[in-house]
């Protein structure tokens, strides 16, 4: 009997092994101890943080309350379904900047990659799946002045950017626990809304000790434990890429689109009579605001969507678009108005109160 | 089936350092001898030829983002076929051909009555599970291969081959196109042999290879399954197949090697596992057989 039990004891102490293991890995991950910095200086470090070459695999993951969406099949609309399938799920990507103006972005889908290369005011996107590319030249102009391309839209450190443009007075900054992010020592820098009836609890930037770049972002809608958004570095290295990342051509035997940039001069888009009127109005500042675009600012036949339908329900007024960050009404006579309220501050707003 | 002569003509007592080595040899010899291997070998290859050829044959070329991946190249890059062949045979073909090579090497041995015999040789019990294991191994590296190669050939023989697109939009040369699909085939290799050790504790658990066989196969699919219901996505960094199609990581440019090393690691804890509780049961068990 005894020996038998031996002969079982591996069975028995490997899964304790490699839990245990587990376990271990996942609290070390997670420990940091730095000289301690107040929140000004934190923001301080972003701002000076000039980190224009690195490689890494970044993390996305949104928890919003939506249902997930068929990419596919007979109740999948395309174009609807496609923006917002990055608001539902999660994704994992690879950047490599390689400079000030030479970007890429690989969005890593299962048996698929869609691509965004940026060298110079050269623009390239493309897609695996249907073997398409479509080419962009950007103004001449903005080799000087930094536009953002959308490669670069994507990273913690612009999103970073636009949490602490936001943070004025109806946001209070505080250092958080340190902890490790991609490997890499971080500052946390915690923004939490003062105004009680916004639906962010918090967000939190987690701010690379060595050279202050934002390596990961979340935020957590009130009264909830995880994220409801976070994007994070899973892997970094600042060294320079490969400069063949940043020269493509597209593959024989793609499809390739040739885009115009839109004109985008603002006293042109003034004088047009349709753009006057579609001008969105803001209520209220801060956390708490509800921007409200007027009837006929949507494109038509998008309210009356299969996916609309599917992701709203009806209200007293409207629909309504709720996720755990933000909510959107759309108002029976077309109105939308949006903002990290509860719904009712929605339907107040709307019926002029 | 060890043949008999391999382990026999050993003195009872010590154990020669090369008895694992010539078991070893013998149980590959009897595995890659069997008609049953060759046959699902062969099956194996058949994939990509008839891939190739319906689509030689179609009068239209898949359209883009239609059908499995990757059938829309077919028509530009023969090596393509190997893809798309993979692509379809990992769900289910490759697991279905390795849970039966690995549901029957002890439990078949055992419902033929050999198993004894095999006992009855100084290899010892453990030797003989570790080289049983090792001729299921074998098989799991040589079915993706006979998809892959069969691929290659078949692509070559039916469509033009030149320089490769990859998922990034990069083309690379076609010597470096076949390394990738070689390493492709390695990966899903690896894949497998968490399953062949889940069929080889399956195959200690009976004497009757075909429940083995079944088990192994069913639990295959169970855990894809598992892995496309979103409301357990806890588990699925657990399931034994939730790495299985990310060897496309390696078609990216640069490779990326993150899902390659997590599934080596992710199969080697079920290796460990399931090689502990084969350990228990095949150590412990009464052979009657």
């Amino acid at each position: 009997m005894n020996r038998t039990w031996k002969r079982w004891m591996p069975a028995a102490v490997v899964p304790a092994v490699l839990a245990a293991g587990t376990a271990v890995s996942a609290f070390q991950a997670n420990t940091a101890d730095l000289p301690a910095k107040t929140p000004a200086q934190l923001i301080e470090m972003i701002a000076a943080s000039k980190v224009d070459t690195l490689s890494g695999t970044l993390e996305q993951t949104s928890d919003l309350g939506l249902p997930e969406l068929p990419a596919t099949g007979p109740g999948a609309n395309a174009g609807a379904a496609s923006a917002l399938e990055l608001l539902t799920g999660s994704h994992t990507a690879r950047i490599y900047l390689g400079g000030p103006s030479k970007v890429r972005l690989q969005v890593m889908d299962r048996l698929a990659e869609r691509d965004v290369v940026r060298s110079g005011n050269q623009l390239w996107f493309y897609t695996s799946k249907d073997n398409t590319a479509s080419h962009l030249t950007l103004p001449a102009a903005s080799s000087r002045r930094e536009v953002p391309a959308p490669a670069q839209t994507g990273t913690p450190a612009e999103l970073a950017q636009r949490l602490l443009a936001a943070a004025d007075r109806s946001t209070e900054v505080s250092v958080g626990p340190d902890t490790q992010v991609a490997g890499r020592k971080a500052y946390t820098l915690m923004l939490t809304p003062r105004a009680a009836d916004t639906l962010i609890g918090q967000a939190s930037v987690a701010v690379d000790a060595g050279n202050g770049l934002p390596l990961s972002v979340s935020v957590r809608a009130r009264g909830q434990q995880d994220p409801a958004f976070r994007l994070a570095f899973e892997s970094v290295s600042f060294q320079t890429p490969s400069a063949d990342l940043f020269r493509f051509e597209p593959p024989a035997g793609a499809t390739v689109k040739q885009q115009t940039v839109p004109q985008a001069a603002p006293s042109t888009k003034a004088s047009h009579p349709a753009a006057k009127g579609a001008k969105a109005k803001t209520s209220g500042r801060g956390w708490d605001a509800v921007a409200e675009l007027p009837a006929g600012s949507l494109p038509a036949g998008f309210a009356s969507s299969g996916v609309l339908s599917q992701l709203s329900r009806p209200v007293a007024g409207g629909r309504l678009l709720s996720t755990s960050l933000v909510n959107v009404l759309l108002t029976d006579d077309g109105r939308v108005l949006a903002g990290s309220v509860a719904p009712e501050r929605l339907q107040a707003a709307a019926a002029g109160r | 089936m060890l043949r008999a002569e391999a382990a026999d003509g050993r003195p009872a007592g010590g154990r020669r350092p090369s008895a694992g080595w010539g078991l070893l040899a013998s149980e590959l010899g009897v595995l890659f001898r069997r008609r049953r291997t060759w046959a699902m070998l062969l099956a194996l290859a058949a994939v990509p030829v008839l891939i190739a050829v319906a689509v030689k044959l179609s009068s239209s070329a898949p359209a883009p983002g239609k059908g499995p991946p990757f059938l829309d190249r077919v028509t530009q890059n023969g090596l393509f076929v190997g893809v798309t062949a993979l692509v379809v045979s990992t769900p289910l073909f490759l697991p279905l051909t390795v849970g039966v090579v690995a549901g029957d090497t002890v439990a078949g041995e055992a419902g033929l009555g050999t198993l004894r015999y095999l006992l009855v040789a100084p290899a010892g019990r453990v030797r003989l599970l570790a080289v049983k294991y090792a001729g299921a191994a074998a098989f799991s590296l040589a079915a993706p291969a006979a998809v892959a190669g069969a691929g290659m050939a078949i692509g070559a023989a039916l469509f033009p081959v030149g320089p490769v697109t990859l998922l990034s939009g990069d083309t690379v040369g076609v010597g470096e196109a076949v390394q990738r699909l070689w390493l492709v085939a390695l990966y899903i290799a690896v894949s497998l042999l968490g399953l062949s050790a889940l069929g080889l504790f399956m195959s200690t658990l009976t004497d009757v290879p075909v429940g083995a066989m079944a088990t192994t196969v069913v639990a295959a699919v169970v855990s894809q399954v598992l892995d496309a219901l979103p409301q357990l996505d806890w588990l699925h960094p657990w399931l034994l197949s939730h790495y299985w199609l990310d060897f496309a990581d390696l078609l990216r440019q640069p490779v990326s090697w993150d899902s390659f090393t997590a599934n080596a690691a992710l199969q080697a804890g079920y290796v460990a596992v399931f090689g502990a509780l084969a350990y228990g049961r095949f150590t412990t068990k009464d052979v009657l057989a």
